[in-house]
């Protein structure tokens, strides 16, 4: 591979990366709080979208199988190229997927990062090197790749989550989140060494070609490292009972940083955990999808039911967050690659992803809004809403409702095919624990509305949200009405997303 | 020409973005809204008529095949729900008609709602709003390649309907305008009614093609006509008949509900409570229409295997439409609200369009409704004039203090009379519409109503017995008569003899906005019969003729045209039209009604409309209600309320008791031992959530353990 073709294959995380310097650079030379410090968005954002173009320019090229982006050469190590990372379908549709998120939470940051960081040019630069992190762990093939970008992706969060120096409870979330996160890495690399230990390689096909040749016994190796590679993946994705960390990083973090973090490292966390079990460790899917089904249950019953007590709004999505990362993961426990039908429980489980990024962050855009002029997200911030902002209050009522999994919104599309994929696998028990929590969620999202719509505000003036979060709100509104009245390039992009990854299954 | 073809999804789409943008942004601009909206029409209106000159410059292959664009929608297991769009030469005869007449009553509209006078209409903008939304329904009904558009667009006309016929029961009552409060109310029913009833058309239409998807796995209309499918359907029992023929009757079902055929037929005449725009709407372009379309475009199905002469679905399309023609005409000769006998006569006409489809023939029924489109939104919209003009004569009335005091309806045709002269144009116009309706050479409605008997005639005289063509064409030639016999009674009502309210005698013409498509409506009235004219070759036999060509049923070529059939009912029609002219011309205000004179009894039966709406009343809506009323008092008087409130009271009892024992038995041993455990849960719980992240880790080490541990155990 000559050094051009890797720089064309590697045109994403190049564009994102030089956005990210240029921020810093420009974020040194404009003095702050400066008049022009303003652009910085602007660049972040445009960087953003020739991240979108560039990721579409280079589709075409990945064929149907894949392209393997191999960077270690020369006899230092070991002579081969070795495979670090792959351009497929899936890498690819995470790629989009980042920049949607990097577009949206931009958009939503604009006046809380004027208002309460002063304008410190870095945070955008942070947001896109966690956009960055995000596409390199989603492509990563590779054990140390997967490590050194999920470490890249968790050390951008506990900086941001800390980033409103002078608040307590961020310093507190930040911290917690650290040690939490340094280790659960700890025990994530231990995962990985037994893994290596057992094979030889770093390599993830490699891992499945050695395992499958089935030379020695080695299951009593492989299991401990799969639920130890869990704990780090689960402490990204927070799934219960690695979610601890949550509800305070969530709460504690500036509320933009919050939306990034509740939907970007769970996408990249479920990359790398589809990408891990189903090329690495195919032949022990007896154990993970035993292991998975009783963690699904879990964290969407325990999500649910600690929400319902919540009374700040941030950290009641922090919580309906983990529920909803238990529903995702019925996606990946009933996956079923040979099936016929559409719903295959993969591309479900992309789908409820992408469902989930329009609604989630829509709704955190909208908590933005509320915050940036009530000052707090307490839940009776939002009472009377609709008569001070109706666009907000009418536009945070879909993204409730796509939360709850009512059509015609997106959520109902991700509820239907990761449920229908586990009653297609016959594992209704998984699907009624769903439905069952489903039922449960409506109860505190119906809170929100209530106060949105009943609620006696001591202030009834209205409000302006400002561009930005128009955009924004007005954006994931959209997607999330398209998502449901027009599902089919999305259930697609979808398919033909995880298609590869189910065809090596 | 394919790049023209590719446009086609927008011509639904312009209505529906000036809905869109009217109700989102516009909505406090009067003027801005409705230019939107007559903007989006007229854009619809230029597209579809560059795409029907496209379509007949393709040559007969595109007339029969036409272009389609389909659009996957919805995933469903396996398959995929498609929706899509096509044209060809059917399609392209409406696209002439629909957004045509949309714009023309569109603009008129304008006017009719006085845009920029003191007393314009406070809804204004939100009126435009929805009649975009009805337009762009019809328009997509026309263009949808498939069942599922279809549907689509076919809810999206009965919301509309529902919207635009109740649009004055927000209306105030207010004695200066003449609006009392029982007909806000009225307005209310109506909508209510029209809405309801459409929809028991609309459930069995939905069975229908439930059960076709069920059965074929598609629902496109090329796919379901293809002889094998049809064959596939037929063999198939359902219900004792081939499973063909009660699909069939569900889609005629819902025909019967949306193009208001007997015995569904009674939303229409209440129809008219909305403003006139809007019936001009719903009689002409779209609403109705969309029935008759209906059953057009899936002919296939009703003829599917049998013949003509012996398909049971068809007759049963011919004998309903029969039945509506003379039931619509009879009726229309004793009602004296102007527009309630326009619009029994377009519930008459659109038996007529049911009896052609009936015959078998496509083109027949279709040309009665092109036809009929333009002169029954012509009349509709002159009556609107009409009224406007009466209403207008009432202020001036009243101003002068020459006002009765007393209350009266401007719909009223015993108080008008000898408008000719007060609104020259609007009489010409109705003129032209009466003329069209009953039938006159050479205006549209001839040549139309002609083919139809004439199809019918043909079809007897093939077969020489008393066979059903036969009745069909008695039916349509009396009920030719009576439609002159009250065309002529309104006339000379309307436009003859003298005023008999100071309201009328002050009337005067409406303003240009009005006028002028009234003028532009009355050419196509004049001139529209043309296009299948029997003497020109039928140019739109050969339009539209072969579409349902694939399926290998339905019969293309025209019948020629028939002297006898075209004297006997110009006879009648001239003879009708004169009677009830003469007869009326010189009506005095409270003169017992000649017809009335005459026909005795009959004519009050006529006037009670046959007693249906009454024996619906008595038969159906009466026990509703009552059962209604009967559920309510199970659940909150008689039964299920008292029961609750008993199980209430109990419990308190039951809770004073437990009181006494509480706190000296329970408290001591049972509570404390309960809740000390869930203290200690408690504990532990807190530890889990308050925030040390050692405990967190903690949780972390014991899951490991225990996940491990597991696999020691298994």
């Amino acid at each position: 591979m000559t050094l051009t073709q890797l720089l064309v294959l590697l045109l994403p995380e190049l564009v994102l990366t030089l956005t990210a310097l240029v921020v810093l650079g420009l974020d040194m030379i404009w003095r702050n709080g400066s008049w022009s410090q303003r652009f910085l968005l602007w660049i972040a954002l445009i960087g953003s979208v020739i991240l979108i173009a560039v990721t579409v320019l280079i589709w075409p090229l990945t064929g149907t199988g894949g392209l393997p982006i191999a960077f270690a050469t020369g006899k230092d190590f070991g002579g081969d190229q070795v495979p670090m990372m792959a351009l497929d379908p899936l890498a690819l549709f995470f790629k989009l997927f980042t920049a949607l998120v990097l577009i949206l939470v931009l958009l939503a940051s604009g006046d809380y990062v004027r208002v309460r960081i002063r304008f410190r040019g870095e945070f955008y630069a942070l947001i896109l090197f966690g956009g960055l992190a995000m596409m390199l762990s989603a492509a990563a093939t590779n054990l140390l790749m997967i490590y050194l970008s999920l470490e890249f992706l968790s050390i951008t969060s506990y900086l941001l989550t800390g980033y409103l120096r002078e608040d307590e409870r961020s310093t507190e979330g930040a911290v917690k989140y650290f040690v939490y996160g340094a280790t659960a890495s700890a025990v994530m690399l231990y995962g990985f060494s037994l893994l290596y230990g057992a094979t030889g390689t770093l390599d993830l096909a490699g891992i499945a070609t050695v395992l499958m040749g089935g030379m020695v016994p080695v299951h009593w190796l492989v299991y401990p490292a799969l639920i130890m590679v869990l704990v780090g993946l689960g402490f990204k994705i927070a799934l219960v009972p690695f979610h601890q960390w949550a509800p305070d990083a969530y709460e504690g973090a500036p509320t933009p940083v919050t939306a990034f973090l509740s939907v970007g490292p769970k996408a990249a966390g479920f990359a790398v955990l589809m990408r891990l079990l189903l090329t690495a460790l195919p032949g022990f899917q007896l154990d993970w999808i035993a292991v998975l089904a009783g963690i699904a249950i879990v964290t969407m019953t325990l999500g649910n039911l600690v929400a319902l007590w919540q009374s700040n709004v941030k950290r009641l999505l922090a919580y309906s967050s983990i529920a909803q990362a238990g529903y995702m993961l019925i996606g990946l426990v009933a996956l079923a690659p040979e099936a016929q039908s559409w719903t295959t429980g993969l591309n479900g489980l992309l789908l409820y992803l992408l469902a989930y990024l329009f609604t989630n962050l829509g709704a955190f855009a909208v908590v933005i809004a509320v915050e940036n002029h009530a000052g707090s997200a307490q839940l009776d911030a939002f009472a009377g809403l609709m008569r001070r902002n109706p666009f907000l209050a009418i536009t945070m009522f879909l993204f409730l409702l796509s939360l709850i999994g009512i059509p015609p919104t997106a959520g109902f599309v991700g509820k239907l095919f990761v449920f229908g994929a586990a009653i297609q696998r016959q594992m209704i028990m998984l699907a009624v624990v769903g439905i069952v929590n489903s039922v449960i969620s409506v109860y505190y999202y119906y809170a929100i509305m209530r106060q949105m719509f009943f609620g006696e505000a001591v202030d009834t003036s209205p409000f302006d949200e400002g561009p930005g979060l128009r955009v924004a709100v007005g954006v994931a509104a959209v997607m999330v009405l398209m998502m449901a009245l027009y599902a089919e390039p999305f259930i697609r992009l979808a398919s033909e997303s995880v298609s590869l990854l189910a065809a090596s299954f | 020409m394919e790049f023209i073809f590719n446009l086609t999804p927008l011509i639904p789409l312009f209505p529906l973005l000036a809905f869109a943008i009217i109700v989102l942004f516009t909505h406090r601009h009067n003027r801005l809204s409705s230019s939107i909206a007559i903007g989006g029409i007229a854009l619809s209106t230029a597209l579809g008529w560059t795409l029907v000159l496209a379509t007949i410059l393709s040559g007969e292959h595109a007339w029969a095949e036409g272009w389609q664009l389909r659009v996957p929608w919805l995933p469903a297991g396996t398959t995929v729900l498609e929706l899509g769009f096509a044209v060809d030469g059917f399609t392209a005869a409406m696209l002439f008609m629909v957004p045509f007449v949309c714009l023309m009553i569109f603009i008129y509209s304008q006017g009719y709602m006085k845009l920029g006078q003191p007393d314009q209409d406070p809804r204004y903008a939100r009126f435009f709003a929805y009649i975009s939304l009805f337009a762009a329904g019809m328009l997509g009904l026309v263009v949808a390649r498939d069942l599922v558009l279809l549907f689509i667009s076919w809810e999206v006309m009965g919301l509309c309907s529902y919207l635009l016929i109740g649009f004055w029961s927000f209306r105030k009552a207010d004695s200066e305008h003449h609006i009392d409060a029982a007909q806000v109310v009225r307005a209310r029913q109506a909508a209510l009614k029209a809405f309801i009833t459409t929809r028991i058309g609309d459930v069995l239409l939905f069975s229908g093609i439930a059960l076709l998807y069920s059965y074929t796995g598609t629902l496109t209309f090329r796919e379901l006509f293809r002889p094998e499918t049809l064959e596939t359907l037929q063999a198939i029992s359902l219900l004792g008949m081939p499973a063909v023929t009660v699909i069939a009757l569900l889609v005629f079902g819902g025909a019967v509900g949306k193009s208001a055929q007997f015995p569904l037929h009674v939303w229409l005449p209440d129809a008219m409570e909305g403003p006139t725009p809007v019936s001009a709407l719903i009689h002409a372009a779209t609403m109705v229409a969309a029935g008759v379309y209906l059953v057009a475009r899936t002919l296939p199905l009703f003829i599917a295997g049998f013949v003509v002469a012996d398909a049971p679905a068809l007759h049963w399309v011919a004998v309903i439409g029969a039945i509506t023609a003379l039931l619509g005409a009879t009726v229309g000769l004793a009602q004296d609200d102007i527009k309630r006998v326009l619009a029994y006569s377009t519930i008459s006409q659109l038996g007529y369009m049911m009896m052609g489809l009936g015959l078998g023939s496509l083109v027949a029924g279709i040309f009665h409704l092109l036809t009929h489109a333009f002169f029954k939104a012509l009349l509709f919209l002159s009556a609107g004039s009409v009224i406007h003009g009466v209403e207008h004569g009432a202020h001036i009335a009243a101003h002068n203090g020459h006002g009765h005091g007393e209350h009266f309806s401007p719909n009223d045709m015993k108080i008008m009379g000898g408008l000719r002269h007060r609104m020259p144009r609007t009489f010409v116009a109705y003129l032209a519409g009466a003329l069209a309706l009953v039938g006159i050479v050479p205006f549209a409605g001839f040549w139309s109503k002609d083919e139809i008997l004439a199809e019918a005639f043909h079809l007897w005289r093939a077969d020489g017995t008393l066979n059903l063509p036969f009745w069909v064409w008695l039916a349509g030639t009396l009920g030719a008569f009576f439609t002159a016999l009250y065309m002529g009674r309104q006339l000379g009502l309307v436009f003859w003899g003298e005023p008999r309210h100071a309201a009328a005698r002050h009337a005067h013409e409406s303003p240009s906005s009005m006028t002028v498509p009234l003028i532009v409506l009355a050419l196509f009235a004049l001139l529209f019969g043309f296009v299948n004219a029997p003497f020109l070759g039928n140019p739109l036999h050969h339009l539209m003729g072969n579409v349902h060509e694939v399926s290998e049923v339905v019969h293309a070529e025209a019948i020629p045209f028939n002297p006898t059939v075209a004297g006997i009912s110009t006879v009648l029609a001239v003879a009708g039209l004169l009677l009830g002219w003469s007869l009326y011309r010189n009506y005095r205000a409270g003169q017992v009604e000649p017809f009335q004179a005459a026909l005795g009894p009959v004519f009050t039966v006529l006037r009670n409309k046959y007693y249906i709406d009454d024996l619906y009343q008595w038969a159906i809506i009466r026990p509703a209600v009552w059962l209604a009323n009967f559920c309510f008092n199970i659940d909150d008087r008689w039964i299920i309320d008292p029961f609750v409130d008993l199980v209430g009271a109990a419990g308190r009892a039951a809770s004073d008791i437990a009181r006494v024992l509480d706190s000296g038995v329970i408290d001591r041993w049972f509570v404390e031992g309960t809740a000390q455990l869930f203290n200690a849960a408690g504990r532990w719980l807190r530890y889990s959530e308050t925030g040390h992240v050692q405990n967190y880790l903690l949780v972390v080490a014991v899951t490991i353990l225990l996940l491990l541990g597991l696999y020691l155990y298994f």
